[in-house]
């Protein structure tokens, strides 16, 4: 039962980043789970003499499969963890072993989110957030990726714990730069991460910015395809 | 500004905590900076260390930050070139990823910043 939220892949807004949640992904959530926490019982540690950050990040990356239809494929088929960090010299390690957004091919997402914070709806950071979104002109995406995610490591956005990750989308005529905190209703905070975005992206004035949150995308999709029941993700 | 503070949870002030430095672009920039980041202790959401983005830039070109990463998962394309030439290049953990900048570059500080026209 590949459910509803796959289709906000296609909508280009950064939605894509959030879908599965039917009670049997949950179970399969699960288990999966218990793999990751076994697995990352060591969080990332910053090295000796290295610079350590605020937060624990990790790096993801996905893709959906060429040729196979959205609503075939489940978003954790898709998602794959490249690793965490906690100093800044080890996100160097990371992001200067993999390829520029610009540069990536397909419909591919790269999601840098706090450690243990899942780059999905469903995640309890997640549940009652939202997100900035930018849409950029081809050959921007991996200028404006960069700065975002610096200025999110350093804590530039001052906006205590509630950012949780960011999210760049690789998409056919344009790309897609996200950031998503934890309380959408919290005024004060959204506008401090938007005023925070056109600092540190040098956006001009005129940039249209959207801040949605996750619950609208999830009713935006539903209404279009007319789900009688919207449980599940939400 | 009371406001809009926000609950945060209560932490110990941090004890000495050595940074060294192994490398002058490791320094801060000014004088208001402190090696290893700036601690504040006023900011809304307590203490938080804080970076701008000249000083991560330099830390890019520290040793640590050239090495590949263990664990590191193999995927075509994203972690390693998709093309056969490039692809030993990746195995000796060469950078994908070198587009910008030595941290002695001028252009690494704000006014590097494009203009864009979206």
């Amino acid at each position: 039962m590949n459910n509803k939220f796959d289709a906000l892949k296609d909508d280009d807004s950064g939605d894509h980043d959030q879908d599965q949640g039917s009670p049997k992904d949950s179970e399969k959530e699960k288990t999966e789970d218990e793999e990751q926490n076994s697995s990352r019982k060591k969080m990332s540690v910053p090295g000796a003499g290295e610079h350590p950050l605020q937060y624990n990040y990790t790096f993801w990356y996905s893709r959906r499969t060429p040729g196979r239809p959205a609503s075939t494929q489940s978003y954790e088929q898709n998602i794959k963890q490249i690793g965490s960090f906690a100093s800044v010299e080890q996100f160097w390690r990371f992001y200067s072993h993999m390829i520029r957004p610009g540069d990536l091919t397909g419909h591919s997402d790269f999601h840098l989110f706090k450690e243990g914070i899942k780059p999905m709806w469903e995640d309890d950071a997640n549940k009652m957030g939202g997100k900035w979104i930018i849409r950029l002109r081809k050959g921007l995406a991996s200028r404006c990726w960069e700065n975002l995610i610096l200025a999110m490591l350093g804590e530039q956005f001052m906006v205590g714990e509630e950012i949780c990750g960011a999210v760049v989308s690789v998409r056919f005529q344009e790309d897609i730069i996200s950031i998503w905190n934890k309380t959408a209703s919290d005024q004060a905070t959204t506008a401090r991460i938007r005023d925070t975005l056109r600092r540190v992206l040098n956006l001009p004035p005129n940039t249209i910015m959207e801040y949605k949150t996750h619950t609208d995308s999830i009713k935006a999709w539903v209404d279009f395809h007319g789900l009688v029941n919207p449980s599940g993700g939400c | 500004m009371s406001t809009e503070c926000q609950k945060t949870t209560a932490k110990a002030i941090p004890s000495t905590r050595r940074v060294t430095i192994n490398d002058a672009a490791h320094m801060p920039h000014d004088y208001s900076t402190t090696p290893g980041g700036t601690l504040f202790s006023t900011t809304p959401g307590g203490t938080r260390i804080i970076y701008d983005r000249k000083f991560l830039l330099g830390c890019r070109s520290s040793p640590v930050a050239k090495t590949l990463p263990q664990g590191l998962p193999n995927i075509p394309g994203v972690t390693t070139p998709l093309s056969k030439d490039t692809d030993e290049k990746a195995n000796n953990g060469e950078l994908l990823n070198n587009n910008t900048t030595a941290p002695d570059s001028s252009n690494t500080g704000d006014d590097s910043q494009f203009e864009m026209d979206i």
